[in-house]
């Protein structure tokens, strides 16, 4: 699976080249266009023992429930990605570090990599924004999606970053849900509520801007539904 | 490390007494490619022809180029020129003489981010006083025009000259010099209103000498140009941004099924003729040739050439049809050109009614 990132950052779109035999899942709802000689099936998850449980979990996780492969029959073909949101993309690859991923950040991988909806335990919950994460796994190559630019911090020690503005992390970090200001008070009213804290050795990816924060923005401007 | 990185551009711009025609042999001469290649290379120029030049092969290529009566001009790789520009505004440009640092408007996989900033950053109106500026001129047989903030934000001002009219989808004019003068044309009648485009066609004339009009269309995004000699291009409603009078611009009915199934407009525009043709995009523009069959999210079409012949299906088994997010999809088959969009209004509208208040 090679990826090819274009119109970087604002439109971005990932083109995926396959050879005959590669498979790549992405996201439901992500491709844009394709080569004809290109196979979709659609699975609760991984194309090997994908189960109901773990599809649920995903529902959970912000994702939605089904994953779409893609699998080039007899000669190579092509299929381009894309998000809702404007915003940049990100090619990682993997071997063997695991990633812990924001719900609605997770674009495209290849077959070397399995996705696992990770529990952060309850600290996570209060958190306002995705409770879930995916973890991905493996060896071989991801593709992450952000709103708006997407930048990497290496963390060495203690950062702090809002909920809202994670894409991914290191599994090597730890992190705990804790207040911005000096007292919950401060924290609410200053409109920055949770923040994320991590500790450890490990590299953090933060988007510049947060989704819901625009669709907060926006929402009072739109028609009231129903 | 600058220096590694160049692409040459070849503007599209002839030089003094060559013909296009002989343009198209040279080009065909040159890059050994067959004629009708080497026609449609220059027709959607700027483009660029190598990518990613040390800058000593760069001038090379751009003195054998020139040789024979074609322009070109370097540029540096918007990737460093992006990366560098934080750091050092200066050593983003690579050799001074060369670099005009231009939008390639037409190129279909132009990151430009460094450039695209540069642009925003420069004002419509001050282009014609300070000619050093960033600009996209071309000009072979069409209008002078030049786009600015591709790929996120494009803005397309046009140089009218005396008498020429320009049409111009309604509500796009943001500017335009007081020379011109706009009249509302009701475009293809009943059928027009259907297409859910809007039904009148704005016509700027510049009737009192020569006039400058800026057109920003609805959607942040891309923009195409497009000279067409008597081709025929189906455009997405609302792809459409101004042309030329030589442009026909007709409705085509797509029939019920593929229109009702692809959950977009009945309507297809129909551009056929001799003249310019912008088009716009909600996202960036990537062109693509098709050599025997793509399949498109019905959401990302923006134009395709009309050799292509599609038709509206699911895009895997019953289950990916309900499941998988894509719904239908558009399977064009043939040979030709597709443009497709990197964002859908569609996918942004149905992201954002996540937030619509409900009744209480």
């Amino acid at each position: 699976m090679h990826v090819e990132l274009v119109n970087q950052p604002g439109n971005t779109a990932a083109k995926v080249s396959l050879r005959p035999g590669e498979v790549c899942t992405a996201e439901s709802g992500a491709m844009l266009a394709m080569s004809s000689n290109m196979q979709i099936t659609t699975t609760t998850h991984k194309k090997q023992g994908g189960s109901l449980l773990k599809a649920a979990k995903r529902l959970l996780g912000g994702e939605s429930l089904f994953l779409n492969h893609f699998e080039p029959q007899n000669t190579p073909g092509e299929v381009w990605l894309g998000t809702d949101l404007a915003g940049d993309m990100l090619v990682l690859p993997l071997n063997n570090d695991n990633l812990i991923v924001q719900g609605g950040s997770f674009l495209a991988c290849d077959e070397g990599i399995e996705v696992d909806l990770g529990w952060q335990g309850f600290k996570s919950l209060l958190s306002g924004e995705r409770i879930f994460w995916l973890k991905l796994k493996g060896k071989g190559t991801a593709v992450l999606s952000s709103f708006g630019a997407i930048y990497p911090i290496e963390v060495d020690g203690d950062y702090i970053v809002d909920t809202g503005h994670i894409v991914a992390f290191s599994e090597t970090l730890q992190f705990s849900i804790t207040k911005a200001g000096m007292s919950w008070l401060q924290s609410i009213l200053g409109g920055e509520g949770m923040v994320c804290k991590f500790s450890g050795r490990g590299t953090v990816w933060c988007q510049s801007h947060n989704e819901s924060s625009f669709g907060q923005l926006l929402g009072p401007e739109l028609k009231v539904r129903g | 490390m600058n220096n590694t990185m160049i692409d040459v551009v070849l503007t599209g711009e002839l030089a003094e007494g060559i013909s296009f025609e002989q343009a198209c042999a040279t080009v065909e001469k040159l890059f050994k490619l067959p004629a009708e290649q080497a026609r449609q290379l220059l027709e959607t120029a700027p483009r660029v022809i190598k990518r990613g030049l040390d800058s000593e092969t760069a001038e090379k290529y751009r003195l054998t180029i020139e040789k024979n009566g074609l322009k070109v001009r370097l540029q540096g790789d918007a990737d460093t020129a992006a990366k560098s520009e934080v750091l050092a505004p200066e050593t983003a440009a690579v050799p001074a003489t060369a670099v005009t640092s231009a939008v390639v408007a037409q190129a279909p996989v132009e990151a430009a981010p460094a450039i695209a900033r540069q642009e925003t950053a420069v004002s419509t109106t001050a282009t014609a006083l300070a000619p050093a500026q960033p600009v996209a001129a071309t000009d072979f047989a069409g209008l002078k025009f030049r786009i600015d903030g591709s790929p996120d934000f494009g803005f397309l001002t046009v140089q009218l000259p005396p008498g020429q009219m320009l049409k111009v989808e309604a509500s796009a004019m943001a500017t335009m010099d007081t020379n011109l003068v706009m009249k509302t044309k009701m475009k293809g009648g009943i059928s027009r209103m259907l297409s859910g485009e809007n039904l009148f066609l704005n016509e700027f004339t510049a009737e009192n000498g020569p006039g400058e009009i800026g057109i920003a269309p609805a959607t942040p995004g891309d923009l195409i140009h497009r000279y067409m000699r008597g081709e025929t291009l189906y455009l997405q409603s609302g792809a459409f941004v101004a042309s030329t009078p030589g442009i026909n611009i007709e409705t085509k009915w797509q029939g019920f099924t593929k229109g009702f199934f692809s959950g977009e407009s009945l309507f297809l525009i129909r551009a056929s003729g001799e003249g310019d043709l912008w088009l716009n995009s909600y996202g960036a523009i990537i062109e693509i040739d098709v050599k025997d069959g793509y399949v498109v999210d019905t959401g990302n079409i923006v134009a395709f050439t009309e050799g292509l012949e599609y038709s509206i299906s699911k895009v895997g088994g019953y289950k990916s049809l309900f499941f998988s997010g894509e719904g239908f999809v558009c399977r064009f088959k043939g040979e030709g050109k597709l443009w497709i969009q990197t964002r859908s209004v569609g996918a942004f509208a149905g992201w954002a009614g996540q937030y619509r208040p409900t009744k209480d």
